[in-house]
C-alpha cells in the first residue's frame, strides 16, 4: 500500500513523518511543549502582538499556543444525548454586567450602533430567535474587533473577553446541535457537469472530455459548483443528457468487421527526396555559411551528409501497404524542429469523420543539456479560401520529448476527429473551396536558439485512423461481454443490463429492475437491426435516470434503522464524489456491497488509495478552483502569455496537491518555506534555475515574497483591475476565501470614486481608498475589507513583487479594523500566523466540509465544524488528516 | 367571432402565381398552446456577400452609383442602386452606421459568419460562433409550425469556419446547414414521409414513460425535500413529453398540399433569374402555409470564387466577388451598383408578393407581419463596418417604414472607406462611430416577441426604429 499517510489510523495518530513539509520537526517539538506551557483560561487572547517574533515560522509556533480549540478539552455533545439546555444563569450572573459595561453605551437603549441592542438579545441560544446576532457579537468580541480601540473607557480585559467568548461560544454551539436535525440543506443533488463527465468517462472507458453540450454550473455565493440548491434541471438539460449519452455509448461500442484504417507513414528520409528533386529545390549543406540563416526555421537535415534543405510543409498520402507493417528503421534523415517551429504535414482529405487519430511521432533531442525542455504540441488547420482559415491546438497537453539524437523515442497521441473543427469541405468533388487538412507537430521548448541549441529531430510520423488497440475494443466487450448466453437475446440481455446498472446505479440491481428494462428493450427491439443496437437505445436510458444523475440518499423503511446515517453504497458514491469527482471503482462498490466500508481499518485505507490514484487530481484541480475562484482568470484579459496564464491557474492546484500529499499543515497556504512552480512561474518569481514545463516543489528564501497561496500570481491577477492592483478585490478574496468571513454586499447607494475630480486624480491609489473609506456609507464594510488588500499592495496586476509605483515607493502598511498594524506581506502573513491560525483552520474545513458534502453549511452545522476543527489542530493540522477526519465524521455519514 | 370560425374550419384554397394550395393548417393553432386569432409574426434575413459600391463623393460615379441614399429621414432620395424599391418606399427602412464591433477590424470575407450572430470570430486561429437571431426567433416560435426554421443558402451546407454558407447558427454556436437545391426544399416542405420519424417518436415516448415510473419509484424512497428536488427532474422529463406530443401531431397531420408543377424545381445558380426566384418563392409558400416563422437565405459566399458566384450572370455581368475588385476599371462601379440593383429587385419583388398577399388569418397583409432583412457584412471592398441594410415589412410588428436611418457619428454622408479596392481599408483606424448591429436584433426579437433586452453580448434598443 502506497498510500500518502500509511501507517495511520485514526483518530489516535502518532505524529507521521512530515519531511516533506518546510515546518515538520519544528511542529513535532512544539506539541509536547503546548500542554506543559500553555493551559492558561485565556490564553487565545493573551495578545502581544506587537512583540513581533523574529521569523515567520516562530510567528506560526507561537500562534498555535494561543489555538483556543487546543486548550478545550472537552469535546462536542454527541446526537442522540440529552438534549442540551441553555444556562442562561451563566449570562445572568456573570456574563450580562460584562456586556452591560463595555457594550450597552453604544449598542443599547441611548445608541443603538448597527441597529444592536444587547441589552434585548435573548440570552436562551436553544430557544430563543437571536442566534443571527449573537454570533456577531461571537465574531466581533473574538476577533478583537470590538470594543473599538479608541475607546478606551469601556475596553474589555482580556480575562473578561475570554469569559463572555468561552460562554457564548458553548451556547451557540448547544444551539447548533439542538438545530442539527432540522435540516436546511440536503446533499441530495445531480452531478454537476464536471462530475458528470468523468462518471461518464470512468463508467464507459472513454478518455476525453463528453459533456461539452451541457451549460455550465452556477457557483454558489462561496464559489462552489457543486452547491445542491444551485444543481437544476430543465427539459433543455434533461434532452442534452439523453443526448450525451446514447452518443458516449455509441462511442465505446462498435458494429460489424473492424474497419480499415487510414495510415499514413511518412518517412522524412522519402520527404527529403521529394524536396530535393523538385525543380527548384534550394539545397545546403551544414557547413555552409548561409546555414546560420536556416538553423533557426525548421527544415530537412541529413545528420550522416550533412546535406539539408527547408521544409516549410510536407504533403502526405494514406498508404496503401498491408496494415500489419512494422515500422522502418531509424534513419540519419530528420526534419530539424527549432524552438516554436513546426512541422506542417499536409493530409489532404483522407482522414475519417469520427475515431480516434493516433499520431505517432519518432523523436529525439539534438542535445541533453538537462536546463532545456522541449515537448511536442499538435495543431489542425484548415485554409479553406483566403480569410476562411481556423487552426486549433487538438492535443491535451504538450508531451516532452526524452529520447536523445541516437536513441529517438515515440511520442503518442490520440485525438478524437469528431470533436475538433474539421475541413468542412473535405468531401467536396470539386476542388474549390480546398479540401485539405493540415497537421502541425510544433516544438514548445524554452531553448535558446543559436549554434548549439536544443532542436527536436523526427525522422518518422505515422498517424492512423480509426485507431483500435484491440478488436472489438475493451470498451465495446465491458458492456457486451462473451457469454455462454450470447445467441440468447432475453438471458444475454438480463446479462448486459444486471452488469452495466450495477455500475450506472453503484448498487445491486433487483432482478424486477431488470426486467422492467427488459420490457423496454422488448420495445425497442424492432426498430433495430441488432440486438446490440436495440440495447444501446435502452442502455441510454438507464444514463437518463435519476439514480445515475444525482447522488441519492435513501431513507429506509425500517423503522428502527430510521437514523440519519446514509448506507453504505451511498457513502460509497459520496466518497467517490468528493474525491474523484466521478463514481465508485469496482474495489470499492464492492466493499461497500459486502458491508466492509465503514470499518475503520478499510474507510481509511480505500481513502489513502484514493487519494493516491490518478483520479484524485480531479479533486484538487476542482476544489481548489472553486475554492479560491480561480475560473476568474478566465475572465480577465490583461494576462497575454498563455503559458503565464496556464502557470498561474495551475499553481495553487499543484500547490494544494502537495501539501495533500505531504499531509503538511494547512498553515502552509498562508505561508511556506518552499513554492510549487514551473520555469514560467519561477521567471515570474526571479526564483533562478527552475526549468521545464512541470511543477515542482523548491525552497525559496524570504526575500522572494512567496511561498502559500495567498502571494500566487493567480490571486493578485484575478484580483485587479486589468491595469493595476485592486485592494478592495484582494480584501474581499481573503475575507470570502481565506478567512471564511464574507463581507455583506455593498449598500445600494455607494457614492462612484470621482475619476474627473482633480484632488482625487493627484492621489495615490491607497489615499483615494482611504478617502473612499471615510465615507460614512462605506466605512463600516471598507474599514474590514480594505486593509487586507492595501498589505498586497507591493504585488502588481500579474502579481510581480515591486517596491516603487510610479516613482513613489510602495506603501502596503495598513491598519485593521481591531487596530492591529498590518505592514506588507510579511506583516499580513505574521498576523494571520499569530493571531488568526483557529480562524484560518475553521475556514478550510468549512471549504472542506461544504464541498464534500455538496451543499452550502447552516447553523446546525456549526458543532460540526467545531468539533472538526478541534480534531485538526490536535494533529497538527494535517491537510490529508483533515480529508480523513471529514470523511470519518458525522456530518459526512448523514443524510 | 363565428365568421371567422366558419373561416378557419374550412380548407382554404389559395392560388399564387400558378401556385395551388390547400391549406389545412388552421386546425393546428387551435391544438397549440396560445390562440387560434394570434396572427403570424415572421422573420427572414437575407444575405449577400462582397457588401456594396461606395465611390468617394469626388468620384463621377458617386452620384448614380453609390448603394446609400441621400437626404434626410424622410425625404431621402434612392439612388439608381436601390430605385427599383421605389415603388415599395413607404414599406421599407435603409440603414446606416450599424456593424457588428467585434469584427470591425477584420477582414471582410471572414465575416458572414457572424452577421446574424454578433460573436467575436476573429480572423485566425481557433473559432467559435454563437445563436443567430433567427435561431433566437425559431426558439420561441418554432413549435407553432412544422419546422422551426428553413435555412437556405445558394451554396448550401455549413461552408467552413470564417467561410460560411449559413446564416444559421445554434444555442452552442455550431453551423446549421444551408438547403440550396429548390425541389430538396420543396419536398421538405410539402412531400414529406414521416414513417421513420413516428417509430423513433414512439420509442422515445416509452423511454420517457419508463422514466417516469421509474423516477415515482425512486420518490418513494426519499425525504420529503429530497422528493421536491426530485420534483424538478419529473418536470423537466415531463416537458420534454409534451414536446414530443406536440412532434407527433405534426406527423399525424398531413402536408400542406401545394402543385409544385409551376416551379423551377430544378434550377440552377447558373441559371440565376430562375433560381433567385424560385428560392424566394419557396420562402413565400413556406410562410404562406405557416410551415415556417424564421427563415434565412444566404447569396454565394464571402470571397465568391467556385461555382456558386453566379447570380451576376442575370444582369450579364460575370463573377460576383470580382465586381468588388474591378470598381476602379472602366464601369466598375456602375457594374457592382448594377449587381446590387438586381439583388434589391428581387427583394422587391418578394416583398411585393408578401404585400399583395392578404395575411390569411389576420389582418393586413402578410408583408406587414413579416420583418424581411436584406444585408452584407461589409459595405466597400471587404470592409466590414456601415453595414448595407434594408429592412422591409413588419407594420403590425411596430416598425414604421418609408426611412433612412442614419446611426452614429462622423459619417453622415457615408464616405468612412469609400472609394477603396485595396486591403489598406479593412484594417484601418476606425474613425468614426458606429452603433453595435446588435441593438437592432434586440429591438426586432422584442417587436416578434420575444422577450429579451440583448444580444450577442449587447443590451438595449436603436432608438428612432
Amino acid at each position: 500500500m502506497s498510500g500518502p499517510f500509511k501507517n495511520r489510523t485514526l483518530p489516535s495518530a502518532p505524529l507521521r513523518n512530515r519531511a516533506g513539509c518546510g515546518y515538520g520537526k519544528w511542529l513535532n517539538r512544539i506539541s509536547c511543549a503546548l500542554v506543559l506551557v500553555f493551559g492558561g483560561p485565556s490564553s487565545f487572547l493573551a495578545a502581544d502582538s506587537q512583540q513581533n517574533p523574529v521569523t515567520l515560522e516562530a510567528a506560526r509556533e507561537q500562534g498555535r499556543t494561543r489555538s483556543r480549540f487546543l486548550k478545550e478539552t472537552q469535546d462536542t455533545p454527541k446526537t442522540g444525548e440529552a438534549m442540551p439546555v441553555a444556562n442562561t444563569a451563566a449570562f445572568e450572573n456573570s456574563v450580562a454586567p460584562l456586556l452591560n459595561k463595555s457594550c450597552l453605551a453604544c449598542h443599547g437603549p441611548k445608541k443603538s450602533e448597527g441597529r444592536l441592542r444587547v441589552d434585548q438579545l435573548n440570552p436562551d441560544l436553544l430557544n430563543g430567535p437571536d442566534v443571527e446576532r449573537w454570533r456577531e457579537v461571537y465574531n466581533a468580541l473574538s476577533k478583537l474587533e470590538m470594543p473599538p480601540e479608541d475607546k478606551p473607557e469601556y475596553a474589555l480585559a482580556d480575562a473578561a473577553r475570554g469569559h463572555i467568548v468561552d460562554w457564548l461560544g458553548g451556547e451557540l454551539n448547544k444551539a447548533s446541535v439542538a438545530r442539527r436535525n432540522s435540516k436546511e440543506y440536503s446533499s441530495f443533488r445531480r452531478l454537476t457537469k464536471y462530475e458528470y463527465n468523468y462518471a461518464l468517462q470512468d463508467l464507459l472507458g472513454l478518455p476525453y472530455a463528453l459533456a461539452h453540450k451541457l451549460p455550465p454550473e452556477t457557483a454558489s455565493k462561496e464559489g462552489f459548483k457543486n452547491s445542491s440548491e444551485l444543481l437544476q434541471m430543465s427539459a433543455m438539460q434533461f434532452e442534452a443528457y439523453r443526448e450525451l449519452g446514447l452518443k458516449a455509448l455509441k462511442r465505446a461500442t462498435v458494429s460489424g468487421e473492424r474497419p480499415q484504417a487510414v495510415t499514413y507513414k511518412i518517412s522524412m528520409q522519402e520527404q527529403m527526396d521529394k524536396a530535393m528533386a523538385a525543380k527548384d529545390a534550394k539545397p545546403f549543406e551544414k557547413t555552409d555559411a548561409a546555414y546560420k540563416k536556416h538553423r533557426n526555421q525548421q527544415h530537412l537535415l541529413s545528420l550522416e551528409s550533412g546535406k539539408g534543405i527547408l521544409f516549410p510543409v510536407g504533403n502526405a498520402t494514406p498508404w496503401s501497404g498491408a496494415a500489419a507493417e512494422g515500422t522502418p528503421a531509424v534513419s540519419p534523415v530528420r526534419v530539424v524542429l527549432p524552438r516554436s517551429t513546426e512541422l506542417k504535414l499536409d493530409l489532404d482529405r483522407f482522414l475519417p469523420d469520427e475515431g480516434t487519430m493516433r499520431v505517432r511521432i519518432r523523436a529525439g533531442r539534438s542535445s541533453t543539456k538537462p536546463d532545456e525542455y522541449a515537448s511536442l504540441r499538435l495543431v489542425f488547420s484548415a485554409h479553406t479560401s483566403n480569410n476562411a482559415n481556423f487552426s486549433q491546438v487538438v492535443s491535451e497537453r504538450d508531451l516532452a520529448v526524452t529520447g536523445d539524437a541516437d536513441n529517438p523515442q515515440f511520442i503518442d497521441f490520440e485525438i478524437q476527429l469528431g470533436d475538433i473543427q474539421r475541413n468542412p469541405f473535405r468531401k467536396l468533388t470539386t476542388t474549390f473551396p480546398r479540401r485539405n487538412e493540415f497537421l502541425h507537430i510544433q516544438n514548445i521548448s524554452n531553448a535558446p536558439g543559436g549554434e548549439d541549441s536544443l532542436n527536436v529531430l523526427i525522422d518518422y510520423v505515422e498517424i492512423s485512423a480509426p485507431f483500435y488497440e484491440q478488436w472489438p475494443p475493451k470498451t465495446h466487450t465491458d458492456i457486451f461481454f462473451a457469454s455462454a448466453q450470447k445467441g440468447d437475446e432475453e438471458t444475454y440481455g438480463r446479462e448486459v443490463l444486471n452488469r452495466f446498472l450495477r455500475r450506472v446505479w453503484r448498487r445491486p440491481v433487483s432482478a424486477r429492475e431488470v426486467d422492467q428494462f427488459m420490457t423496454l428493450f422488448g420495445k425497442s427491439r424492432p426498430g433495430f437491426p441488432t440486438f446490440e443496437e436495440a440495447m444501446l437505445d435502452v442502455l441510454a436510458t438507464a444514463l437518463a435516470t435519476p439514480e445515475f444523475l444525482y447522488l441519492t440518499q435513501r431513507v429506509p423503511t425500517d423503522e428502527a434503522k430510521a437514523a440519519s446515517k446514509i448506507s453504505e453504497l451511498e457513502l460509497a458514491s459520496r466518497l467517490s464524489v468528493f474525491l474523484w469527482s466521478s463514481i465508485p471503482d469496482e474495489e470499492l462498490l464492492k466493499l461497500a456491497e459486502d458491508g466492509k466500508l465503514r470499518k475503520p481499518e478499510v474507510l481509511g485505507a480505500q481513502v489513502r488509495r484514493m487519494l493516491a490514484d490518478p483520479r484524485a487530481k480531479r479533486f484538487a484541480e476542482n476544489f481548489v478552483q472553486q475554492w479560491l475562484g480561480l475560473d476568474r482568470l478566465d475572465s480577465v484579459t490583461h494576462i497575454t502569455d498563455r503559458s503565464l496564464r496556464e502557470a498561474m491557474q495551475d499553481e495553487p492546484v499543484a500547490f494544494f496537491r502537495d501539501v495533500l500529499m505531504n499531509n503538511c499543515s494547512i498553515m502552509d497556504f498562508v505561508h511556506s518555506d518552499y513554492a510549487m512552480v514551473n520555469e514560467r512561474l519561477a521567471g515570474h518569481y526571479k526564483i533562478p534555475t527552475v526549468y521545464g514545463p512541470h511543477f515542482r516543489r523548491v525552497p525559496i528564501a524570504l526575500q522572494i515574497n512567496r511561498g502559500g497561496i495567498l502571494t500566487t500570481a493567480a490571486m493578485f491577477a484575478m484580483n485587479s483591475d486589468g491595469k493595476d492592483s485592486h485592494p478592495v478585490k484582494r480584501g474581499v478574496w481573503m475575507l470570502e476565501r481565506i478567512l471564511q468571513d464574507p463581507p455583506p454586499p455593498p449598500p445600494p447607494n455607494v457614492p462612484e470614486v470621482d475619476l474627473t475630480d482633480p484632488e482625487i486624480l493627484k492621489m495615490t491609489l491607497k489615499e483615494r481608498i482611504v478617502d473612499h473609506r471615510n465615507k460614512a456609507a462605506c466605512l463600516s464594510c471598507h474599514s474590514k475589507i480594505d486593509p487586507w488588500g492595501i498589505a498586497f499592495e507591493n504585488y502588481d496586476a500579474l502579481g510581480a513583487y515591486r517596491t516603487r509605483i510610479k516613482e513613489q515607493p510602495v506603501d502596503a502598511t495598513s491598519e485593521l479594523f481591531n487596530r492591529q498594524t498590518l505592514s506588507g506581506i510579511d506583516g499580513l502573513k505574521r498576523y494571520l500566523l499569530t493571531d488568526r491560525q483557529d480562524q484560518l483552520a475553521r475556514a478550510m474545513v468549512h471549504k472542506l466540509t461544504a464541498y464534500a458534502l455538496g451543499r452550502p453549511l447552516a447553523f446546525g452545522d456549526r458543532a460540526e465544524i467545531d468539533s472538526l476543527t478541534r480534531q485538526l489542530r490536535q494533529q497538527q493540522d494535517g491537510l490529508g488528516d483533515l480529508i480523513q477526519l471529514i470523511i470519518n465524521s458525522n456530518i459526512f455519514n448523514s443524510r | 367571432m363565428n365568421n371567422q370560425s366558419a373561416l378557419l374550419s374550412r380548407r382554404t384554397f389559395l392560388r399564387g402565381t400558378g401556385v395551388a394550395l390547400a391549406l389545412p393548417w388552421f386546425e393546428t393553432f387551435a391544438k397549440s398552446g396560445r390562440g387560434v386569432d394570434e396572427t403570424p409574426k415572421r422573420f427572414v434575413s437575407i444575405y449577400h456577400p462582397d457588401g456594396v459600391g461606395l465611390p468617394l463623393k469626388s468620384d463621377p460615379a458617386w452620384k448614380d452609383w453609390s448603394w446609400f441614399p441621400r437626404g434626410g429621414e424622410r425625404d431621402f432620395e434612392l439612388t439608381k442602386v436601390l430605385d427599383v424599391l421605389e415603388p415599395l418606399r413607404d414599406n421599407i427602412t435603409v440603414y446606416s452606421g450599424l456593424s457588428h464591433p467585434a469584427a470591425r477590424q477584420v477582414h471582410g470575407h471572414s465575416n458572414a459568419d457572424q452577421y446574424l450572430t454578433g460573436a467575436p470570430i476573429g480572423g485566425q486561429g481557433p473559432y467559435q460562433n454563437s445563436i443567430s437571431l433567427d435561431q433566437v426567433y425559431a426558439e420561441h416560435a418554432g413549435e407553432f409550425t412544422r419546422h422551426a426554421s428553413l435555412v437556405m443558402s445558394t451554396n448550401g451546407g455549413i461552408g467552413g469556419p470564417r467561410g460560411a454558407q449559413t446564416q444559421s447558427f445554434n444555442r452552442e454556436g455550431r453551423p446549421m446547414p444551408a438547403m440550396n437545391r429548390p425541389r430538396e426544399i420543396f419536398e421538405m416542405l410539402f412531400v414529406t414521409s414521416s414513417k421513420d420519424a413516428a417509430a423513433k417518436l414512439a420509442r422515445s415516448k416509452s423511454a420517457l414513460d419508463f422514466l417516469i415510473e421509474n423516477t415515482r419509484s425512486l420518490g418513494r424512497q426519499l425525504s420529503k425535500h429530497d422528493q421536491e428536488t426530485l420534483k424538478q427532474y419529473l418536470d423537466a422529463v415531463r416537458d420534454t413529453e409534451l414536446k414530443l406530443e406536440k412532434a407527433q401531431r405534426w406527423i399525424d397531420k398531413p402536408v400542406v398540399e401545394v402543385d409544385g408543377r409551376n416551379l423551377h424545381l430544378d434550377a440552377e445558380p447558373k441559371e440565376a433569374r430562375l433560381y433567385f426566384q424560385t428560392m424566394y418563392e419557396l420562402i413565400y409558400l413556406a410562410f404562406l402555409s405557416d410551415s415556417t416563422r424564421a427563415a434565412t437565405f444566404q447569396l454565394g459566399r464571402e470571397n465568391g470564387e467556385g461555382p456558386h458566384d453566379l447570380l451576376s450572370l442575370a444582369v450579364g455581368l460575370g463573377g460576383a466577388h470580382g465586381l468588388t475588385h474591378q470598381v476602379k476599371k472602366p464601369d466598375g462601379w456602375k457594374n457592382l451598383g448594377t449587381y446590387n440593383r438586381y439583388q434589391a429587385e428581387e427583394f422587391g419583388r418578394f416583398a411585393q408578393r408578401l404585400k399583395d398577399t392578404p395575411e390569411p388569418t389576420g389582418r393586413g397583409n402578410m408583408l406587414d407581419n413579416t420583418l424581411a432583412l436584406h444585408g452584407s457584412a461589409s459595405s466597400s471592398f471587404h470592409l466590414s463596418r456601415n453595414y448595407p441594410l434594408i429592412s422591409a415589412g413588419g407594420k403590425n410588428l411596430g416598425f414604421s417604414n418609408g426611412r433612412y436611418l442614419k446611426f452614429g457619428k462622423g459619417n453622415e454622408e457615408n464616405q468612412a472607406g469609400a472609394g477603396i479596392d485595396t486591403d489598406a481599408g479593412w484594417n484601418g483606424k476606425i474613425e468614426v462611430e458606429e452603433l453595435p448591429l446588435s441593438k437592432l436584433f434586440v429591438t426586432i426579437l422584442q417587436r416578434l416577441g420575444v422577450e429579451t433586452d440583448s444580444f450577442g453580448g449587447y443590451s438595449g434598443t436603436l432608438s428612432r426604429v
